[in-house]
Parts: C-alpha cells; sequence; structure tokens
C-alpha cells in the first residue's frame, strides 16, 4: 500500500513537472543521462561491457560456443539473446523464470541486432548443415533507474565488437575468421510520452509517470531496424514519426560517443 | 418482421445531445457515444442498454443469492457479479435476540442454499453486505433460471405488463430478482413453459413487439396431449 | 528466420495473387463459445483463431488486485497442430512478449474504473497459423471484449505491413514473412487514427516505415468496418 501511495506522489510530481517544461534532473526534453561504457571487464566472457546510464547499471556478457544451426539456415551463425531481472536490481523485480518484461527486453534488443545484420552470421560457420557459432548475448540488470533497453543494447554492441572468437578453446583453431565479424552498430533510443512530451531516456520515476512509449533502433545509415511500443495508452501518428526522427538523430549521436 | 431497436457497438456516435447523456454511454468533446455493445433507449435519458453484463450491485436491490462459503461472523454469497456479497449472521436471527454459535451456522444456511437478499450497503472497496428478505423463502421442488441481468426490465415489462402475464398464463409463482436470477414454482409442464417463454423474452430483448408475440406464443401453446414440443 | 532465394513479386503481383495493398480474406463470427462471456472466430487468409473472454471476475490473488480498476489479462497460445513443425504447448517467449504486446494494444480502450478488484482475461488460441496471426487475434479480442459486454470507448483493429523484394506491402502471408526484409504489426483505434501497438522487425528506412504506416491505418479502417457489421448483424438477424 504504502508502495502505491508514493507511486502516485512521485508520478504527480514528475508530470507535473514536465508541464513546467522540466525534468527531476535538470535535464533537456532530448537530453540523455551521463553515460558511461566500460569494455571487457568480465574475463570469462569472450566479450562484455558495463553500462551505466544515469543511475541505471547493466552488464553484458558474450560468450561463444559451437552448436548446431537451424535447420532452415544451415551455414549460418545463432544469435540467442537472454536478460535476466534480477531481484538485486529493483524491489519490484523477484526471483523466478523469465517474466514479460525480460522477454520483452531480451527480444527487442535481439531484434535490433538481427535486423541490422550487425553480427554477418555467414561467416560464424564451422561445418555447414553440422556446426556453427553460437552467439550467448546474456543482459543482466544491475539496477534499474529506468531506460533498461538503451542501456542493454548498447552494452550488447559494444561487447560484441571487442570478441576474439575462442577457436583454440575447442579446438578449432586456424577455421574460419578471429574477431566476430561486425557488419554495422544498431543503436536504440526510448523514448516516452509524458502529457504530451517526448522525453529521451526515461529514468524509473519517468517510466511510471508516461502512458506510453517508443524504442527506435536504427543502424549506421539511419535505416531503422527495430521498433517497439509499450504502454497502456495510445500513440498519436504524427508523434510516432517525430519520435521515430529523434531516435534516428540521437542513435547516431551515442554511436559517435561510446562505439 | 421484427423491428429492431438501434443496435450500437463501443464507440458509435448517438446523440450530441450531451444533457441527456445516461448509463452505458460517454461523453467526449461534446457527443455522447455508445460505450457497450447493445440497443439505445432513448426514451427520456439517451442509455445503452448491453446484452450482456456483470451485475454491479446497487443498494436497494433485492437478488437471489447462493450461499458459497461460511466465514464467521458471515455467510459469503455468491450474486452472479464479479464481487461477492456476504450475509451478517444477525440476519437470521430476528433481531438479532438469538446469537448463532459458531461452528452452527450451516444450521441456518448451509453451502448452495439460496436466498432472497436486499442488498443494505456497498462501499468503494466492493464490499457488499446483504439483508435477508425473512418473509421469503425458497423452498424446494422450484427452479433457478439465470438470464443476463440486462434483461430483466424487458421480463418485468412497461408497469410490470410482461411478468403478470406469465404468471397468469403459466400458472406459475415467478419471482424476478435484479440479478438476473429467476425462481419459478408450479407444476412441472408449467415451469417448462415458464423457463421456455422466459428465455425467449431474454433471446428477443432488443425487438419490438414483443408483447404481443409472447402473449400470442402463450395463447396458442397447447397442454394436453402435447407431442414433439421440447 | 529471414532467408534468401525466392522471388515474391512477379509482375507487379504477389505470389497469391494480391497487390500491394490488398488484405486477405476475413471471416469473423461473433458469440461463437457458450461458457465464455464474450467471444469471436476469426479468419484472415488462412489464419484461424478464437478469441474468448471471461470477466469481470474477480480478482486472485487477492494481493494484485488493484483496489481502483479492473486488471487486464492477455494470453496469446498457439496451438501444437497450428504450425508445420509441431509447436511444443506452452508458453515460449515468442507468446509471452505477444500476450504482453496484445494486452497493451486493448488497454487504452477499455473503462476499467468501472469494475475495481477484478479481472478481465482474454484467451487467444491459434488454430491454424499463416503469419499475421497476433494480429488476427487482437482484432478477435476487440470483438470478443465488446461481446463480453465490457465497458469500452472503441473498438481496436491491427494488421501487419511488411517489405518484400523492396516493395512495402499490407498483410503478409507465412511465405513473404518467412523471405520478406521487415514486418511491422500495427493496432490502432481506427476511428481515432490513435496507434495502440507497433513493433518492427528487420531493416526498413524511414520512408518505408512512414508508408508502411499509411499503409496500415487504412487497413485498420476496412478491418473495423468488417469488425462493426459482424457485431451488429449478430442481432439483426431475428
Amino acid at each position: 500500500m504504502g508502495l502505491e501511495i508514493m507511486d502516485e506522489v512521485r508520478r504527480d510530481y514528475t508530470y507535473n513537472l514536465v508541464r513546467r517544461g522540466k525534468r527531476e534532473d535538470g535535464r533537456d526534453f532530448q537530453d540523455y543521462r551521463e553515460i558511461k561504457v566500460e569494455k571487457g571487464i568480465i574475463k570469462r566472457a569472450e566479450g562484455s561491457a558495463r553500462v551505466k546510464i544515469g543511475n541505471t547499471e547493466v552488464l553484458v556478457g558474450v560468450k561463444l560456443e559451437p552448436g548446431e544451426p537451424f535447420p532452415d539456415s544451415p551455414d549460418k551463425g545463432v544469435i540467442i539473446t537472454n536478460a535476466e531481472l534480477v531481484p538485486l536490481a529493483s524491489p519490484e523485480f523477484e526471483p523466478g523464470p523469465p517474466n514479460e518484461d525480460s522477454v520483452q527486453l531480451a527480444r527487442v534488443v535481439d531484434r535490433g541486432i538481427r535486423g541490422s545484420e550487425a553480427i554477418d552470421l555467414s561467416k560464424l560457420c564451422i561445418e555447414e548443415g553440422e556446426k556453427v557459432w553460437i552467439v550467448f548475448i546474456d543482459i543482466h540488470v544491475l539496477d534499474n533507474d529506468g531506460n533498461l533497453v538503451d542501456a542493454a543494447a548498447l552494452g550488447a554492441i559494444a561487447s560484441l565488437l571487442d570478441i576474439h572468437i575462442p577457436a583454440e578453446r575447442y579446438g578449432l583453431s586456424g577455421k574460419g575468421e578471429d574477431m566476430i565479424p561486425m557488419q554495422d552498430k544498431p543503436v536504440a533510443v526510448t523514448m516516452v510520452d509524458i502529457g504530451g512530451e517526448i522525453l529521451v531516456d526515461p529514468n524509473y520515476n519517468e517510466e511510471r509517470a508516461a502512458v506510453s512509449g517508443l524504442t527506435v533502433i536504427s543502424n549506421t545509415d539511419g535505416t531503422l531496424s527495430g521498433i517497439q511500443k509499450y504502454g497502456r495508452e495510445g500513440l498519436e501518428e504524427d508523434k510516432v514519426s517525430e519520435m521515430v526522427d529523434i531516435g534516428i538523430e540521437k542513435a547516431d549521436e551515442l554511436r559517435r560517443k561510446f562505439l | 418482421m421484427k423491428k429492431m431497436y438501434k443496435v450500437v457497438i463501443p464507440g458509435d456516435f448517438i446523440s450530441e445531445d450531451v444533457n441527456r447523456a445516461g448509463e452505458g454511454t460517454y461523453i467526449e468533446e461534446g457527443k455522447v457515444y455508445a460505450m457497450r455493445y447493445g440497443v439505445v433507449d432513448d426514451k427520456d435519458e439517451i442509455k445503452v442498454v448491453p446484452f450482456v453484463g456483470k451485475y454491479q450491485p446497487a443498494k436497494g436491490d433485492v437478488v437471489i443469492g447462493r450461499i458459497t462459503e461460511i466465514s464467521f461472523p458471515y455467510w459469503i454469497v455468491d450474486i452472479a457479479s464479479p464481487y461477492e456479497a456476504r450475509l451478517h449472521m444477525s440476519e437470521v436471527t430476528s433481531g438479532g435476540k438469538k446469537r448463532v454459535e459458531f461452528g452452527s451456522m450451516h444450521t441456518y444456511l448451509d453451502i448452495d442454499d439460496l436466498i432472497v437478499a436486499k442488498v443494505t450497503n456497498t462501499d468503494a472497496l466492493m464490499r457488499i453486505d446483504l439483508g435477508l428478505m425473512e418473509d421469503f423463502q425458497l423452498g424446494g421442488g422450484g427452479r433457478l433460471i439465470t438470464i443476463p441481468h440486462t434483461k430483466v426490465p424487458r421480463i418485468i415489462g412497461r408497469k410490470g405488463s410482461m411478468i403478470r402475464m406469465l404468471k397468469e398464463k403459466c400458472n406459475c409463482f415467478i419471482f424476478v430478482a435484479k440479478n438476473g436470477r429467476i425462481w419459478i414454482k408450479g407444476k412441472e409442464e408449467d415451469m417448462n413453459l415458464a423457463s421456455e417463454v422466459i428465455l425467449m423474452i431474454a433471446h428477443e430483448a432488443h425487438t419490438s413487439g414483443l408483447t404481443d408475440r409472447v402473449a400470442d406464443f402463450l395463447n396458442s401453446y397447447h397442454r394436453i396431449g402435447d407431442t414433439g414440443r421440447g | 528466420m529471414k532467408e534468401e532465394g525466392i522471388e515474391l513479386i512477379k509482375d507487379g503481383k504477389r505470389l497469391d495473387g494480391r497487390g500491394f495493398d490488398e488484405l486477405r480474406p476475413i471471416k469473423i463470427e461473433v458469440g461463437v463459445l457458450k461458457r465464455a462471456d464474450g467471444s469471436c472466430y476469426f479468419e484472415l487468409g488462412d489464419n484461424k483463431v478464437i478469441a474468448a473472454v471471461y470477466g469481470p471476475r474477480e480478482m486472485h490473488p487477492r494481493h494484485a488486485q488493484d483496489a481502483k480498476m479492473a486488471v487486464l489479462k492477455y494470453r496469446y497460445n498457439m496451438a501444437p497442430f497450428s504450425v508445420d513443425e509441431r509447436k511444443r504447448p506452452g508458453p515460449d517467449r515468442r507468446s509471452v512478449e505477444i500476450s504482453k504486446v496484445s494486452r497493451e494494444a486493448l488497454e487504452p480502450v477499455i473503462i476499467k474504473e468501472f469494475y475495481p478488484k477484478t479481472e478481465i482475461d482474454v484467451y487467444v488460441e491459434i488454430l491454424q497459423s499463416d503469419a499475421g496471426t497476433r494480429t488476427a487475434g487482437i482484432n478477435a479480442a476487440s470483438i470478443a471484449l465488446a461481446d463480453a459486454g465490457i465497458p469500452m470507448k472503441d473498438l481496436v483493429s491491427s494488421v501487419a505491413v511488411g517489405k518484400i523484394d523492396g516493395e512495402v506491402v499490407l498483410d503478409l502471408n507465412a511465405v513473404e514473412d518467412n523471405y520478406g526484409e521487415a514486418d511491422m504489426p500495427i493496432a490502432m483505434i481506427a476511428r481515432r487514427n490513435t496507434i495502440t501497438a507497433l513493433q518492427m522487425d528487420g531493416r526498413m528506412t524511414k520512408d518505408e516505415f512512414e508508408k508502411g504506416l499509411k499503409l496500415a491505418m487504412n487497413a485498420c479502417q476496412q478491418i473495423y468496418e468488417l469488425q462493426r457489421t459482424a457485431l451488429i448483424e449478430r442481432y439483426s438477424e431475428m
């Protein structure tokens, strides 16, 4: 009960601030919080990155293993993306099997990578029809202060840009590539609608105060490789268009600074 | 050819007369829209009478309930609504003169018993209190029919005209509760007729000329030596 | 899985003969289930789905109740025989995501304040799948909700657009979805031009996205008319 009331009070506060043209932390509506990306911090993973956006913290680890290809693409590597909203990251996260939020998070990040063909899967073939490299992208959320998607997506690409394929470990040295072959750097930009205003990179309170949101994933050449709408209310068509434009613009900024 | 009342779906525009907007409608930007799938009744207020819907208890309603649980000092009662109702044990002890002992509530009313009760109170937390109508017992040998509560007004008819006709022609005791539950009691074949007519009215509630059609049906119904009916 | 290799557009027509902005045939039946409070059977091309609504009914567990409004729940489920390669029964990650997105597509029209502390359950079963099942599900669910007497502001209509052989087209079938370049399911309140669900999978330019959005919005108007007709006619045949 207490949490609910506090929630409502905070929601009203956030909403009222926005109506006066302000955000809690003083940012402009289209600004990101401070972003920090640290690569290669988990030795056991082939690639890893710790991303902080404001207080939100996400750790992404990428591991590679040989495995069977999908029957309809026998000469292509496989991407498997998973997200864990572990209980220590937020009073609302509970232990247990993946809930709809963690499933959605993983699938949206995965979509962006797949849609952009960021990883050249055809170069991850070991033996056609028998063995390919499976790329496990595991997103571990450590602190939820809003906008997990952008942090996770950034972490995923940052991890992937720096991976050496562990051929020796599996007795496969000399076969194929050394580095994961990356062809693009998709970036996710999430925005919410609060009282008709578009806010980029919502923090936790802003996410709760918002009635709907949109994640736009775009590539180096400005094409889109993923879009996902959230929330319990609708969005007008022109607002969606505006968000897509902002998404492409901000993705460019983030890509230049961090990838 | 049966004439229809106007059928609407949620979101249909009905009228610009916002002052008359009633149940089943919502107002947006000076216009009245349908909020439910049903028929428009714009005789006084502009209402949409839904074809089906869950019964929402209101203070003063008389309902037929079924005991589902005994939870001292209350009986929990199912009143065909998304919300359970409760009947306090003092309701069975005329004016609370006698005390109902813990563990003996079932001797007064047991699980699955039917009661006729009045909704005495509802609150914002959707707690619903019932008061037993003691002058009314649902004894054995009767039948309970359930129809969508939205059709109850049609069973009653304008100024009770329909229900009066049913009671007379079917020769049955018929009690229609607000929550769509109907208790009938009479001879087996009379109850069969009453059931059939009630379900027919419920099925055709949104058409006009229904009273006449029901009257015709009842008048032409053969009782002695029935063959091939039902 | 996007695969290469087949020509999806020949002489300006799609493999099944449709134009770029043509919907597959739709068939709608309202109130097909006896036990459910509201129901709808919906066909979109070779997709066959059935939606049922139970509620509002008391919500359990009690601690999950919302004191002020009803809670909407949506479960999208594929029958094991609905696809070529048998699908193992039970929710998989795709179904979980679709259920969430579909629920959010319908929430904006449901007037939840009417029934505090209750839940409204929407169950969508995919009996036969040919791409576009989630859109068929949302269309059917909308009708089933109205059929159940749930207080709503309007209906929600849904369709997918996609990109095949470089062209933006409406309502992909399974072959087009498998070999195409992008897939974008959309749901909207047709009368208000408000988008309640939007996903894009694949690769598209901003212009292609805008084109697809317009195509989808027009199609949703058409679908809305069919939904409305089905509901009105249900009580007009006597």
